[in-house]
């Protein structure tokens, strides 16, 4: 930790680490969300892949900055979007006949498509969303409990390793 | 006010009769009387722990034949449990709820708690 004008800085070692592997993070979990259905994988491994992209921003920039990029009333709101699509595309196979989340559209392209497997799929993307926008949320919920005062003391930041 | 609730008496009673009719109608529907259990597997020998793979070969030919997916982890967790998968994610979303409403920064009180306390 570096002192300057009594304002202690982060580590530029932590710093570059969290730039490295932030586009990772959130490539390799946007990836296993997309490709639950045919891949190893699924909606709430994902999702839970691509809040720590969060995590990784809070270590290497501290609590104001990732709360001035990320908006937690979007994530909010789109957790519960998420909810409510994954209910609609349950209730598709109730509207057509048949028992809640029965697959309807089962015969969409060849087997082995991205999408042939009709609403598992979608249902899929919209865990992984819903999961995503959730997680993060709560960890950024939770993080702001440990920073300081945003009015008060705007000097400060919140040291994150000792 | 009273709009509200009286929008909210109807819409709880066309519930509570939608219910009673789905009970009513499908008692004898679901009362699976003439269903053979067996049907799918050849019979209940093949559920033995001796050959690794004769569960696998039913779930994959169930899979195959109605969900077409290749992944069957998938097939399970959002068609033949879908119900179990709307739980665990509205179980998520109401404990984030609640460390919301408990946790989330309320500037205005803290400020009153301070001067209450000086």
């Amino acid at each position: 930790m570096k002192f300057k004008d009594g304002i202690k800085e982060r580590n530029i070692i932590v710093k570059c680490g969290a730039d490295m592997f932030l586009p990772f993070a959130l490539l390799f979990g946007i990836y296993i969300i997309l490709f639950g259905t045919v891949s190893p994988g699924g909606g709430f491994q994902g999702g839970v892949m691509v809040a720590s992209a969060a995590l990784l921003l809070y270590l290497g920039y501290g609590y104001k900055t990732t709360n001035k990029v990320i908006n937690t009333e979007v994530l909010r709101i789109n957790e519960s979007s998420g909810a409510i699509l994954y209910v609609l595309l349950g209730m598709a196979g109730i509207v057509l006949g048949a028992n809640f989340a029965k697959n309807v559209f089962a015969d969409l392209g060849n087997f082995g498509d991205l999408i042939s497997a009709g609403t598992i799929t979608f249902m899929g993307w919209t865990v992984g969303w819903k999961v995503l926008t959730g997680v993060s949320f709560l960890l950024l919920l939770l993080l702001g409990l440990l920073a300081p005062d945003l009015d008060e003391e705007d000097d400060e930041e919140e040291e994150v390793a000792e | 006010m009273k709009a509200k609730k009286i929008v909210a008496l109807i819409s709880c009673v066309v519930i509570l009769a939608a219910g009673v009719v789905a009970v009513v109608y499908g008692y004898n529907y679901f009362r699976a009387t003439n269903i053979e259990v067996t049907q799918n597997s050849d019979g209940t020998y093949k559920y033995s722990r001796i050959e690794p793979d004769s569960v696998v070969d039913i779930i994959v030919e169930k899979d195959v034949a109605e969900a077409k997916a290749v992944n069957n982890v998938a097939a399970i967790v959002f068609d033949f449990r879908g119900f179990d998968t709307l739980g665990e994610s509205f179980i998520l979303l109401t404990a984030i709820a609640g460390s919301f409403v408990i946790l989330a920064r309320n500037k205005k009180v803290k400020k009153e708690d301070k001067t209450d306390e000086v």
